[in-house]
């Protein structure tokens, strides 16, 4: 999917063609497998938490307050890659 | 090698880029301008050669590709054309990078090309060859920045022949 046909997407409020498109992405051409990589990466954020660790909060706010959207929404993308990485189980054909 | 006299008005594989839309809506490239054949003007072996890769062959310690982002990496790397491949890795999510691990030769033949260059087959080889990653969603990006800059690059460094490989 090219640039224009996303921003149209985006323009028509087409939720399907854009969540689509980010499976696709996440799984590398196959949309179930991206699916299911976003999922993966969503409990392999939780588990650690279930132990109620101590965090830095500190620099979650600071970074959320300082840093612009569209830096903190890349960074989104490479916590994905991040976690699915974490859990053991890539799929990806490259190195991260 | 003779200079080659192929015909420059003879627009190449008519119609790819129709089929590549038609079975992936939306995506991809339109590409209807016709795209001359660039006729060698001396012999290989005054030639100084580039190979361009979307490889995501990078040398080690340079910002690895960004293969996170959504739309793509619209950047390039130079890589040095006397590198050991040792001094050589790969960012890519998008082709299997098995064989390459194992041979860089494959994906990216700098050690083929340097072998070309010393027995005289090819005069020799640019400072730089030039890489990039293949996943850029957006192609009329790719025309205006990447190809153009690496375009420009080859330019300045008055190649004769810029070797283009996909991964």
């Amino acid at each position: 999917m090219s640039l224009p046909y996303l921003k149209k997407a985006v323009a028509e409020d087409d939720r399907e063609t854009l969540i689509r498109y980010v499976r696709l992405h996440l799984g590398d051409g196959d949309d179930a497998a991206g699916s299911k990589e976003i999922d993966k990466a969503w409990v392999e954020a939780l588990k650690p938490l279930l132990e109620l660790p101590e965090t830095d909060r500190g620099f979650i706010e600071s970074t959320l307050a300082e840093r612009d959207h569209a830096t903190l929404c890349h960074l989104f993308f490479y916590l994905h890659l991040y976690l699915v990485r974490h859990s053991g189980e890539w799929i990806h054909d490259g190195p991260f | 090698m003779a200079p080659s006299d192929s015909s420059p008005s003879k627009q190449l594989r008519p119609g790819l880029w129709q089929v590549v839309n038609d079975r992936y809506p939306g995506s991809m490239i339109t590409k209807e301008d016709l795209v001359p054949l660039a006729a060698l003007k001396k012999p290989l072996s005054e030639c100084r050669v580039a190979f361009l890769s979307t490889s995501g062959v990078q040398p080690k310690g340079s910002l690895r590709f960004d293969t996170a982002h959504p739309v793509g990496d619209f950047t390039f790397r130079r890589v040095p054309s006397e590198s050991p491949v040792e001094d050589l890795e790969i960012h890519q999510l998008k082709y299997p990078t098995f064989g390459a691990e194992r041979d860089l030769n494959v994906i990216f033949p700098i050690e083929r090309l340097r072998e070309l260059r010393d027995e005289g087959v090819i005069g020799a080889l640019n400072k730089s060859f030039y890489t990039f990653i293949g996943y850029n969603m957006d192609p009329e990006r790719v025309e205006r920045t990447l190809a153009r800059d690496v375009a420009e690059a080859l330019v300045e460094d008055q190649v004769d022949i810029a070797l283009a490989a996909p991964a």
